[in-house]
């Protein structure tokens, strides 16, 4: 009897130890003068000027963009653009939609949960053994690592595919398998700031540059489901930049 | 007067907030921003899905032909639309309301982008259908 007690009582403690170390793990870890508290739920970011979204958009006759980006955008037509199959904002441009998002800061890794297409991105933080992508690996948000700087949260992210609308998405400017995006979260008071910089020597001649900011939010925005219906709607209206061409025939997931 | 009650042309640069602004299913170039259309009719169908929200409009052309328009609400996503009132019920099949954007450039198809992108229509009787303000 004594020793099921025993038993039992060491057991139950095991139990509350993993609960707790388990809980430690998925909560994060606290704030401290160099990481910052990013926790919560965000406001769309928007200008540090006051304008809108003016600051953070990449604009069809941009001076950034290289001649190879302009012929892109000029062979390529609207209704060949990968969202009117419901893809998702590529990064950086997801950062330029007014919706709410979400941060989580765990031990090993943040999360971000995007307002907009169901995105969650994953930032693998340094130092936790990540095993690293393959050379022939690349992702629709690429590979992010990030650490923790001078009261920052600094990502890296790389290895993203080459995507028609990876610069932005309303002008047909695309984006390389070399694209590169260096984003650094930081706190100002009770606000989120985010620097955002991107190179990609094929289709930018510098990088694209911009800060936001969010304020913090009760709630995310009701939760995203793309249908089809609703994304190709407009494409009854296009007129085709390539009349002879067959029909194009779209494929009901 | 027959059912479309104008077709003006509108002074240059009228905004179009929520297409420029968040439209990535790129309205620019289809619509003729430079022209204003109203319309009377009747709901066919209100789609409050994402990305873009629509409605279908039995309503008459310039011919007096009934025609089912497609009515835009350009860039704006449920969310959006759902800040200034909009339900999934706002509108029900039967219902006479009012309309007023920019026709379509494309022959053989009709379409409206609504006003300013976030234009209220009107019930038959000049009621706004939602109580509007910000979508941000």
């Amino acid at each position: 009897m004594k020793k099921n007690t025993a038993f039992t009582l060491s057991g139950s403690l095991a139990l509350i130890g993993s609960v707790a170390l388990l809980s430690v793990a998925q909560q994060g870890f606290a704030a401290s003068d160099d990481i910052p508290d990013l926790d919560g739920l965000w406001s769309f970011p928007q200008c540090e000027d006051g304008r809108f979204s003016g600051c953070t958009t990449l604009r069809e006759d941009d001076a950034r963009l290289t001649n190879r980006a302009l012929a892109y955008q000029a062979a390529i037509d609207e209704m060949a653009q990968p969202k009117y199959d419901c893809a998702p904002m590529p990064i950086p441009h997801m950062w330029t939609d007014p919706y709410s998002f979400k941060i989580e800061q765990l031990e090993d890794r943040v999360l971000i949960y995007y307002g907009k297409d169901d995105v969650v991105r994953t930032i693998w933080l340094e130092g936790h053994g990540h095993p690293e992508p393959a050379i022939n690996e690349f992702f629709y948000f690429g590979h992010g690592v990030g650490h923790y700087e001078d009261g920052a949260l600094v990502v890296v992210t790389d290895k993203f595919t080459f995507d028609p609308q990876g610069l932005n998405a309303d002008f047909r400017i695309p984006s390389s398998t070399q694209k590169q995006i260096t984003e650094r979260f930081s706190k100002d008071g009770e606000e989120l700031v985010l620097e955002v910089s991107t190179v990609d020597t094929f289709f930018l001649k510098e990088p694209w540059e911009f800060t936001v900011r969010s304020s913090s939010v009760d709630e995310l925005d009701a939760s995203w489901t793309c249908e089809l219906d609703g994304a190709r709607r407009s494409l009854m209206f296009e007129i085709s930049k390539y009349p002879e061409d067959p029909e194009p025939v779209r494929i009901d997931y | 007067m027959t059912l479309i009650n104008k077709c003006i042309l509108a002074l240059a640069g009228a905004v179009l907030l929520a297409s420029q602004v968040f439209a990535h299913h790129s309205t620019r170039g289809i619509y003729h921003e430079d022209q204003e259309l109203e319309l009377t009719g009747t709901v066919k169908e209100w789609a409050f899905i994402n990305p873009h929200p629509y409605l279908t409009l039995t309503a008459p052309d310039a011919d007096g032909v009934m025609r089912d328009w497609d009515i835009s609400y350009g860039g704006a996503a449920v969310v959006h639309l759902q800040r200034q009132g909009y339900r999934k019920d706002t509108f029900k099949p039967g219902d006479v309301i009012i309309v007023k954007g920019h026709p379509a450039r494309k022959a053989g198809v009709y379409g409206l982008l609504m006003e300013g992108g976030g234009n209220i229509p009107t019930r038959e009787d000049g009621t706004p259908v939602v109580e509007g303000g910000s979508m941000f």
